[in-house]
């Protein structure tokens, strides 16, 4: 799978580069304006994140241009802008999904599978995973065949770890992805880990390959 | 409290007054210094009786007419102290009205015109150059707050990818592994802080223009229902009394925000075990939670009064709640009552 990171911060795009390259993925970054869309122009990217404010143009310009070669990359937005304006204005441009900064990584992972999933696989929403089978569309998990059923919230964080697989995901990004606005409420981590302990229970029971490991003590790892 | 030119009339009236009742024995004097004179050049001799009733003709004649004359002057000063005081402080009433409706936030300059009148006019000058003043300075700070808070999410981004990173190197002890995670927990919480005053900028800045209807009902038990596991979770209850189909003209972004920080504190400021009280009847909203002791209302809605290192709340929701009524002219209150913190909300 072929990444564009279109991010003018070096610092950033290396981060998002480091962590996103691994078998699955490789990166390739523009930080300005001209050399995204030279990239763009030339060859065709899985997904592209894309900065909006950029030095020499607006990243809404490229969003466009995208649209007008009828290029079927997907597009994230990573912006520093937070509100609904932008945001809609930047989904009506055509991107596939909007992340505002600061995020944590194994989110934006998240994002990017989800986006190339929706892109390229539409008639197949099977995600298969050795003995466990995810299907998006009806948000089913198999294990060796047999439904188990999950929660919504369980749901998603089966896919959150799916899509970060073998990487190290701290309890803080856990609490971020799975409160998203509430944030604020987070007196305690115990929310997360009632969520993950139940998941994991489910998961366990129906005999999966116990993929789900903890690390250090509070984090967790998609250990495959 | 007397008015500028009333002040001045009644000093004028009382000197007028002085004036003509000194008047009326000099006039006195005068005629019949004169009427004796008239009568000894025509040899007229009056008998006692007619003396003394010329001489009291006399006065009464004077003092007659002279407080007919007073009467005349009063009642013309008055009229036209009334038309000169509306002409000549027209302009000052003008620039009064003005700077009345000037408001800071409203981020217009105040226009004086031209009066034709030197002083009021410096004046005038001078109160427009201070207000521009205000309003650059004013301008500059929003601008400043505005841009600082947009600039300090890509180093908070890349600070926290980093950390991100560092989680995947695979020799990290447990320890590191603590630090790491302390060190996000305490970026999240700058992360949250930072976009909380990017919002009180925004609604100083006036960038929540677009109202609408807003069924206010429908999104309190929207709100309640995004809240609920929050709510299990702590053991606490809702007790919830909402009308049917309450519709406010609002910003919907402003009224989100508004309802969230008013239920997330109840909920973060409550024990375990005890129960909030949601109501909404017509356009009056309140929400109540169990607690020891009153809050320092003075304190309450001031930015970063609460802030402590043992809350994950920023200090900045109340004030947000206090900064979007003041924004859409809309009550908010505190009050303390039977062992219950109750902010209310009149829309």
């Amino acid at each position: 799978m072929k990444i564009l990171i279109v991010e003018d911060e070096k610092d950033f795009a290396d981060s998002i580069s480091q962590y996103l390259s691994d078998e699955n993925y490789r990166c390739e970054t523009a930080n300005d304006f001209r050399t995204a869309l030279d990239k763009i122009m030339m060859y065709q990217y899985d997904c592209i994140l894309l900065d909006i404010m950029l030095p020499g143009g607006d990243g809404l310009k490229l969003l466009q241009e995208i649209q007008r070669l009828k290029k079927e990359d997907g597009v994230i937005i990573i912006s520093a802008k937070d509100s609904l304006q932008d945001k809609i204005k930047g989904l009506q441009n055509g991107a596939d999904d909007y992340l505002a900064k600061p995020f944590h990584l194994p989110e934006l992972a998240a994002r990017i599978y989800s986006v190339i999933r929706r892109k390229q696989f539409a008639n197949n929403d099977l995600i298969h995973q050795n003995e466990i089978t995810i299907g998006l569309q009806g948000k089913t998990v198999k294990v060796n065949g047999k439904e188990i059923a999950l929660t919504k919230k369980e749901f998603d964080l089966l896919l959150y770890f799916v899509s970060n697989k073998n990487k190290v995901i701290s309890k803080n990004a856990l609490a971020e992805h799975l409160s998203g606005d509430f944030a604020e409420m987070m007196n305690s981590y115990d929310f997360v880990y009632a969520h993950i302990k139940n998941l994991k229970k489910k998961l366990t029971d129906a005999g999966y390959g116990n993929y789900l490991k903890t690390m250090y003590g509070t984090g967790y790892k998609w250990d495959i | 409290m007397t008015r500028l030119l009333n002040h001045s009339m009644s000093k004028m009236l009382i000197y007028a007054g002085i004036v003509l009742a000194v008047s009326i024995p000099v006039y006195y004097f005068a005629i019949s210094f004169l009427w004796h004179y008239e009568l000894n050049e025509h040899r007229i001799i009056l008998t006692d009786a007619a003396n003394r009733e010329d001489r009291l003709f006399i006065i009464v004649t004077v003092t007659s007419l002279t407080v007919l004359f007073f009467a005349l002057m009063l009642t013309g000063f008055i009229i036209l102290n009334k038309k000169v005081s509306e002409r000549i402080w027209q302009p000052f009433y003008q620039s009064l009205e003005k700077i009345k409706k000037f408001k800071l936030t409203d981020n217009e300059p105040v226009l004086f015109d031209n009066s034709g009148i030197s002083e009021f006019n410096e004046l005038n000058q001078s109160l427009q150059k201070l207000i521009a003043g205000n309003i650059t300075s004013f301008k500059q700070q929003k601008e400043f707050a505005e841009n600082a808070s947009h600039e300090l999410q890509t180093p908070l981004a890349i600070v926290q990818s980093k950390l991100d990173l560092i989680l995947q190197t695979h020799s990290l002890t447990p320890e590191q592994y603590d630090i790491v995670e302390d060190a996000l927990t305490a970026l999240s919480r700058v992360t949250r802080i930072n976009k909380n005053l990017l919002i009180l900028t925004k609604i100083e800045n006036n960038q929540y223009t677009e109202t609408e209807q807003v069924n206010l009902s429908d999104l309190l038990e929207d709100t309640l229902s995004d809240f609920a596991p929050f709510i299990s979770e702590r053991q606490l209850t809702a007790e919830k009394k909402i009308d049917p189909d309450i519709h406010i003209e609002a910003s919907r972004t402003l009224l989100e925000i508004l309802i969230n920080n008013l239920i997330s504190n109840a909920i973060r400021h409550s024990k375990p075990d005890c129960q909030i009280f949601i109501h909404l009847a017509g356009k009056h909203f309140s929400i109540a939670n169990t607690g020891d002791n009153s809050l320092d209302t003075e304190q309450l809605f001031r930015r970063f009064a609460s802030a402590s290192k043992h809350t994950p709340g920023t200090g900045l929701g109340l004030s947000i709640v206090d900064q979007i009524c003041k924004h859409s002219a809309w009550v908010v209150k505190y009050n303390y009552h039977h062992n219950l913190h109750i902010f209310s909300v009149d829309f």
